[in-house]
């Protein structure tokens, strides 16, 4: 299905780019209503940051390696992801269900679809973070470093190991956290 | 075997494969769906990681974490530094002008030239230049910013560093050099277009053409963030 790209787009572009102005038009024009709606359903200035860091940061990485494409206001989509990572975390500390009081404004469909893509690219992304953790010091090691660093030469310089030994590893930790992430209950249920 | 797949396929990433093995993977992967996905997945994993562990992705982290705090403890003004006395010596200075010109018009240039911070380098890796440039500008030495703008352009010429070499010429009253480019950003598809407008109706501002400057004010959309800087602008100009 083909969908049309909202003019909002030029946010996404903006965080993927890493343009400061961009950002701080966003920290201008949409954060505020966000520390609001926080500040009014329990929580306060601190953890309204965080919920907003932590939302614009998965956007910034669904944007670089999943080319998000925006159908709709990036004012509705921002909001919502933060409103429903709070409440997500209310529910998380407080273990109660929470009565969400719902403002009845986004209802449009494109919108939810657009964040319910970014959710689930997000527990994706938690996934792949845990099982990295589980993964051998050894592991973690090479696979960091390859990726920080430009060659593979260099990722063995660095390491002290030989450059044939430095690509055989790193493909057989790939490999092997790709066999963790295929085998977690996780995985199945986001593959549905 | 795992050994063998996994290697092949990270051969086959980095296009370091000869051409049959890349054909015999291709027609392998087609005939078998678990193989693809594995393949599917170390894809996908390759791409996470690179991105989880990538000098951008920290450099973003950083910046987001810089502006947040900007706008956390609500300093409203980005200007670097606030000297009281400065700011006493200023008022008495705009007062005796003030006096002895009460009948010409209000609009001066000097009150609109807060120019935002710019927050771009804060990387561990960017090039030196780019960082005495910001340091240059954010102390609004713009001669010194110029001149290492000069040097990071020719390199890396992004709408971003082109829009604050932009402001520093209008800054050294090179007006038409600043015009040029913020004529392009104000046309170009990038986010600076409504502010280059903005600093293009500043820069005739600044050469006293209020006629011109409210002109171009005029066509700066309402959504623009500092849309209420362009309502001050256009009363005091009309």
């Amino acid at each position: 299905m083909a969908t049309t790209i909202h003019v909002d787009q030029l946010y996404i572009n903006g965080l993927a780019e890493n343009n400061s102005s961009v950002i701080e038009t966003i920290y201008k024009k949409f954060v505020p209503k966000v520390i609001h709606y926080i500040k009014n359903n329990s929580g306060d200035e601190d953890r309204a940051q965080d919920i907003v860091q932590e939302t614009l940061i998965t956007i910034y990485n669904q944007a670089k390696t999943k080319d998000l494409k925006l159908s709709c206001p990036f004012d509705a989509y921002f909001f919502l992801l933060c409103k429903r990572r709070w409440l997500n975390e209310i529910k998380k500390t407080s273990g109660k269900e929470v009565t969400i009081v719902d403002d009845n404004v986004y209802k449009d469909e494109s919108t939810l679809e657009l964040i319910h893509q970014t959710e689930i690219f997000e527990e994706k992304q938690s996934l792949f973070d845990r099982m990295f953790q589980k993964l051998g010091e050894k592991c973690q090691e090479i696979l960091k470093t390859s990726f920080e660093t430009k060659t593979m030469e260099e990722v063995a310089e660095k390491l002290n190991i030989t450059y044939a030994y430095a690509r055989k590893k790193k493909s057989l930790c790939t490999g092997e956290l790709t066999e963790m992430i295929q085998e977690s209950n996780q995985y199945k249920l986001l593959k549905k | 075997m795992q050994e063998e797949i996994y290697q092949s396929f990270e051969n086959y990433f980095n296009n370091e494969m000869i051409l049959e093995d890349k054909i015999a993977l291709e027609s392998q992967l087609e005939k078998d769906a678990d193989l693809k996905q594995k393949f599917d997945l170390y894809k996908e994993t390759s791409v996470l990681l690179a991105q989880k562990f990538s000098v951008e992705t920290k450099s973003f982290k950083e910046n987001l974490k810089n502006i947040a705090k900007e706008n956390n403890s609500k300093k409203k003004s980005k200007i670097v530094a606030f000297k009281p006395w400065y700011f006493m010596v200023a008022a008495s200075i705009t007062l005796f002008f003030g006096l002895l010109y009460i009948n010409q018009p209000i609009a001066k240039y000097d009150d609109y030239n807060q120019h935002q911070n710019m927050n771009m380098v804060e990387r561990g890796d960017v090039i030196k230049s780019l960082k005495l440039a910001q340091d240059a500008f954010n102390s609004k030495k713009y001669k010194e910013a110029i001149k290492y703008f000069e040097v990071v352009l020719k390199q890396n010429p992004t709408p971003e560093i082109r829009y604050f070499y932009a402001i520093s010429l209008l800054e050294d009253n090179r007006f038409v050099d600043s015009e040029i480019l913020l004529n392009e950003l104000s046309t170009g598809k990038t986010s600076f277009n409504n502010s280059a407008t903005w600093y293009l109706a500043l820069s005739k501002l600044k050469q006293q053409k209020p006629e011109e400057c409210k002109k171009i004010l005029k066509t700066i959309p309402t959504d623009y963030e500092d849309y209420d800087q362009v309502l001050k602008l256009l009363k005091e100009v009309d």
